[in-house]
Formats: structure tokens, C-alpha cells, sequence
């Protein structure tokens, strides 16, 4: 029981880790991405559609290119026309849920949804552990791994390399960035279709990880939570994943508790509620600090 | 020159909208021209078809209006929808609880507790954002959620229309249903209502102090807290009345159209509003054309997909290209500076 629901919480984790370390990324560059969901949307379709009669890693490869594209774009109306990054992120998930929709009506006569012959799904890895160790994880898809695998490189990118400290400050200040030679649009652009790709893999988890199929609410928000798991962990890779995790918890007992009485309507708002929480608090410590210095001063 | 600024300013993302919406039907095999033909006389084609934009875009006035009330002091709220679903909510409970009393008290009353309620939902952003100086995007953000998961319960379990399979609440009682303009059409007196409530704005912000305020506030923040405006509190008080004019335009809806409370009735209401906010850029007479534009775009593309094959989610993707282009800034404002920049000069050189 308790075996079953850690196991199907780290297939609810893959792609909210996924996600969230690609708006981390954005974040850390200094644009808040609103467009996770449609982005993932977009993965989810092209994946399946290339996995179709293919091979899962050409989909996961398309996924990835097409909805890095679409976060390249975005950011491109951002950085270069100066447009609002929250409406153009909203802008942009209504536009690519309406594109989807037209596709499959235009392409394949279906309204929402997508089934096709011969998906090449993920592959699963089994592990030889023994007892609760196996049960919890072993097979499950490459991807998974994958996603863990990226957070400490993440952290490690982020911290340690040159890129990641010039990205970084790029977010911090764009005006002194841009004073000592950096490009702060560009490492916008470029962290823009980061976060767009991983994200289209998140999507991909879904189509050809999860159900094998298509169809337009696969999402599930899921793209909200992840932006509710990066602003969470504060931009920290490792912090930000363990949100990720939690909010997976939750989805795993919420289908657990589905049909038993419990209001799973509920238990779904309560990542949002934690993040409004979590802004509550961050804000108090703030304004503490701030009270502090001002008494230490005086 | 200005109106022409002003004109250019909000045509140009729309023709470019139009465009590579035109590219996306050409690929699927359709006539763009023909589909934008249709989509026009479906919407603005004869009295019945007008009545049905009319009423698909009251509830936009009102969400365009929350939302530019907010922008207008640079608060960027895009909590409308949220503050709707709650009202919306209020006004279907205590209209089918209170069945004893009259049509002529409980109609007020429901939209009063709708105002409320939108207005309350309001206060936690607004006091974050004016108080700690909290992002009030991510709050209003999350707070839609919320609203849409906890109405989504109260309909599915406590207020769940007896015998009803579908998640809504029962019928409101018919005398506090709002009138019906124009029968069979759903233009009910909700629209007047919004057109009372635009009037009103463009006087305040014309005429008030609260409408200078609000002006000063949202373009030059330090100078306005400098002239000694209380900005944190014109922010509060502006984001409440964001939240008491969507909670108003969901109560409307439910007393209005839909007659009861009905999960995830709202098809992005309050996303739109922002579209249409700042397509007008906070222009009253701006924001009644672009919600009549989006009203009459959604109903003609259901009215549509009921006779043809053409994809009709075409009007999605035109939906949320225009959010995205009209917020882009596509250089017009330098062109016409610089240009009159040179009319003054050469004006000046020319005895």
C-alpha cells in the first residue's frame, strides 16, 4: 500500500521536476515563466505523434525542440518587444491549447483527443532491489531518472560553472550585467527554450511515459504546480525538487483517497495555497530583517 | 495624430494576429477569408446575432474592467477570474436559499453578497502586496486555482442540486432572475448594468480625484508617495475594487445566462478581460469594443462549429495571440515620437 503509492508519487514527481528545474532556469535568468503548461502540452503531442510507428527517443528529441521553440519565441516577445512576461506566458498557453485543439480537428478529424497505432513508449528500467526498494524503484522510465539526474547538474551548472554564475546575473541585474559584457537577452532567449524543452519532455513523460495517449487536459495544470514547486524552493535546484516530490505525494494519495469520501478537489488546491503560504512568509522574514537592520543602525 | 496613434497602436497587433491566423487555416486547407467572413456575419450579422455578441461580452466588460482598474495603478492582478467564480457562487447560494423573499429584495441582495464576496476574495493579495509588498501576480495567480478547486467541491458535495448528476448548484428562484432584453436571446439587464458601471468609470477617471490618483500612482509611483498619496493603500483599495467588480459580473452571470451556479462555467473570463484591459489600454469606450470583439469571436465560433467542418479553434489561437502581441511593444510609439520629433523641427526652421 504505502510501497504502491511511493511508486506511482515518483511518476507523478517526473514531470513536475522536470518542469520546475526548466522554470528555475528561466527564473534564475530572470523571467517568470507562466507557460510551462502549454509548452508541456505541446511535448506531450508531438511526442506521441513522433513515437507513433517511431522510436521514443526521436519523440523525446522532438518534444524537446518543439517546445524549446515555443519558450524561445516567448521569450523573444519578452526581451525584444517588451511585452509583460506573465500575460505573454498566459497569452501563450491559451494560444498553444487552441493550436492543439485546431491540429487534431484539422489533421485527424478528433476533437481533444489522440489514440495511434504502434507508440513506441518509454522503456522501464528494472532495478534488482530487493523488497520495498524494488517495489518502489524499480521500472520505472528512463525519463525519471533522467529528471533526478538533472538536479544536481542543475545545481551543479548554476554554482560552478561560468555559465550558470553569468546566467545568474544576468537575472539579478540586466542593466549591470549588460554593464560588464554579458548579453542579458540572449541568456533570457537561451534559458527560455531551456525551460521550454524541458518542459516538452515533462509533456512527453506524459503521452508516451505515462498513458500512451493524447488528449488536450493531459496537463492537468501541471505546469501550475511546477511553477508553484520553483517558487517554493526559491530557486534552489535540490529545494525545488524536494517541492516537487511533496506536490507528487499529494497527487498519489489524492487519486488514493478519490472515491472514499475525500474531496479531491480540495487536496488539488493545496500546492497553490502552500505557495501563497510560502510568499506570506518569505515576505514576513523580509520586512524582520529589514525592521532589524533599520533597529541595529539606530 | 493621436487618435491615429491610438488606432494604429491597437490595429496592428490584431492584422498581425489575423495574419498568422489566416497562415494556419491556409495550411489546414481552409479559405482564411471566407472563415473570417463567416466569423463576422455570425457575430455582427442581424439583431438576434448582436444580442448573442452583446451577451457573450458582458461578462468581459466587467473582467476587462477589473482588470484595468488594477493595471491603471500598476497593480498587475490576474485574479478576475477567481473573484467571478466566488461571486458567482454567493449570489447562486443565497439566491436559492432564500426562496421566501422577493424578487425585488433578493435580486440586490445576491448581487450585493456577489460584490462582496469578489471583493473579500481580493483582501489576502491586497494586503500581501500593500503591506509586505508581496508579487501580487503569483498570489492572484494561485488564488484562481483555488477559487476554481473550492467552488468545484462546494457544487460537487454541500450545495449539490438534489437529484442533479452535473456539478451545479439548484435553480435561483425565477423572480430574482434578471429580465431578458431580448427574448430568446440571454441579453438580460446584466449588460446595462455593465454599460452604467463603464460610464461611471470614464467619469472617475476623468473628473475624481481618486481617478488622478490612480493616474500618477500607476505611472510615476515615487513621485505619487512623494506628492503624499498613500500608495500602498490606493493599491489595496484598487485591487479590492477589481475583486468587487468581477465578484459583481459572476453574481450577473449567475442571475443572468446561466440561472444557477455550474462548475468551471467561466471559459476564461477573467484571462480574456486581461486581453481586453490592455488592447484598450484602460480606455472605457476601448474596453466595450474589445469585449463585444471577443464576445462575438467565442459566439460565432460556437455558432459555426455546430453547420461546418472548419476547425473553429482557430478563435482560441486568435484569442491568445492577440494577449500575447497586445502587450508587445512594436517600436509604433519611437516611429510616431521621432516622427513628430521632425515635424516640430522642421516646423521650427520654416519662418
Amino acid at each position: 500500500m504505502i510501497t504502491e503509492i511511493l511508486f506511482s508519487a515518483l511518476v507523478m514527481t517526473t514531470p513536475l521536476v522536470l518542469a520546475s528545474l526548466g522554470g528555475l532556469i528561466h527564473r534564475s535568468s530572470g523571467i517568470v515563466n507562466v507557460g510551462l503548461d502549454g509548452m508541456m502540452l505541446l511535448g506531450a503531442l508531438v511526442a506521441l505523434i513522433l513515437a507513433s510507428g517511431g522510436n521514443w527517443a526521436v519523440a523525446l528529441v522532438g518534444a524537446a525542440l518543439s517546445a524549446g521553440v515555443a519558450g524561445w519565441l516567448m521569450s523573444l516577445g519578452i526581451t525584444r518587444l517588451s511585452a509583460n512576461e506573465i500575460i505573454v506566458g498566459l497569452g501563450l498557453n491559451i494560444a498553444i491549447a487552441g493550436a492543439v485543439r485546431f491540429y487534431l480537428k484539422a489533421a485527424y478529424g478528433s476533437s481533444g483527443n489522440l489514440r495511434l497505432p504502434d507508440v513506441s513508449r518509454l522503456p522501464k528500467i528494472d532495478l534488482p532491489l530487493p523488497g520495498p526498494f524494488g517495489a518502489v524503484l524499480s521500472g520505472h522510465s528512463v525519463l525519471t531518472w533522467i529528471a533526478w539526474a538533472l538536479v544536481p547538474l542543475t545545481a551543479w551548472v548554476l554554482t560552478r560553472t561560468a555559465l550558470g554564475l553569468r546566467l545568474r546575473a544576468c537575472g539579478t541585474s540586466a542593466v549591470s550585467s549588460a554593464a560588464i559584457g554579458l548579453h542579458p537577452k540572449r541568456m533570457r532567449e537561451g534559458a527560455g527554450f531551456v525551460a521550454g524543452a524541458l518542459s516538452g519532455l515533462a509533456g512527453a513523460y506524459l503521452s508516451i511515459g505515462v498513458v500512451g495517449l493524447f488528449n488536450e487536459g493531459i496537463t492537468g495544470g501541471r505546469g501550475f504546480i511546477a511553477l508553484a514547486a520553483f517558487y517554493f524552493g526559491a530557486n534552489r535546484p535540490w529545494a525545488t525538487a524536494a517541492c516537487a516530490l511533496l506536490f507528487g505525494i499529494f497527487d498519489a494519495v489524492q487519486i488514493r483517497l478519490q472515491g472514499r469520501g475525500f474531496p479531491a478537489e480540495l487536496i488539488q488546491t493545496l500546492p497553490y495555497i502552500m505557495v501563497c503560504v510560502v510568499l506570506l512568509l518569505l515576505g514576513l522574514a523580509a520586512r524582520r530583517r529589514a525592521e532589524g537592520k533599520a533597529a541595529s543602525h539606530g | 495624430m493621436k487618435s491615429l496613434q491610438a488606432a494604429l497602436t491597437i490595429l496592428f497587433p490584431i492584422a498581425i494576429v489575423l495574419l498568422i491566423g489566416a497562415a494556419a487555416l491556409l495550411a489546414a486547407g481552409h479559405d482564411p477569408v471566407a472563415v473570417y467572413a463567416d466569423l463576422m456575419t455570425e457575430a455582427f450579422g442581424g439583431t438576434r446575432r448582436i444580442a448573442a455578441s452583446l451577451s457573450a461580452a458582458t461578462p468581459l466588460i466587467f473582467t476587462g474592467l477589473a482588470a484595468a482598474v488594477a493595471f491603471r495603478v500598476g497593480v498587475f492582478t490576474v485574479g478576475a477570474e477567481g473573484s467571478l467564480y466566488v461571486g458567482a457562487l454567493m449570489a447562486a447560494w443565497l439566491g436559492f436559499t432564500l426562496t421566501g423573499l422577493n424578487g425585488w429584495l433578493l435580486a440586490p441582495l445576491c448581487l450585493l453578497a456577489g460584490t462582496v464576496a469578489g471583493t473579500l476574495w481580493m483582501l489576502p493579495p491586497g494586503l500581501m502586496k500593500a503591506r509586505l509588498g508581496i508579487d501580487e501576480i503569483v498570489t492572484t495567480l494561485m488564488l484562481n486555482f483555488i477559487a476554481i478547486g473550492l467552488t468545484t467541491w462546494l457544487v460537487n458535495g454541500p450545495l449539490l442540486a438534489p437529484g442533479a448528476a452535473n456539478s451545479s448548484t439548484p435553480q435561483v428562484v425565477e423572480t430574482a432572475r434578471l429580465t431578458r432584453l431580448m427574448p430568446p436571446s440571454t441579453l438580460t439587464t446584466g449588460f446595462l448594468i455593465a454599460l452604467a458601471l463603464l460610464f461611471a468609470y470614464a467619469f472617475w477617471q476623468r473628473r475624481r480625484v481618486g481617478g488622478y490618483e490612480t493616474l500618477i500612482g500607476g505611472l510615476a509611483p515615487r513621485f505619487a508617495g512623494a506628492s503624499g498619496i498613500d500608495m500602498p493603500g490606493l493599491m489595496l483599495r484598487m485591487l479590492l475594487l477589481s475583486g468587487a467588480i468581477a465578484g459583481l459580473g459572476g453574481a450577473l452571470q449567475v442571475l443572468g445566462p446561466i440561472g444557477r451556479f455550474v462548475a468551471g462555467f467561466s471559459t476564461g473570463y477573467g484571462f480574456t478581460g486581461i486581453a481586453v484591459a490592455i488592447l484598450a489600454r484602460g480606455n472605457p469606450f476601448g474596453i466595450l469594443i474589445g469585449a463585444v470583439l471577443f464576445g462575438g469571436l467565442s459566439t460565432a465560433g460556437a455558432t459555426i462549429q455546430l453547420f461546418s467542418d472548419v476547425p473553429i479553434e482557430i478563435v482560441n489561437i486568435l484569442q491568445g495571440l492577440i494577449m500575447i502581441f497586445a502587450v508587445a511593444d512594436f517600436g509604433l510609439r519611437g516611429w510616431f515620437a521621432r516622427r513628430a520629433g521632425r515635424q516640430a523641427a522642421n516646423g521650427g526652421a520654416t519662418p
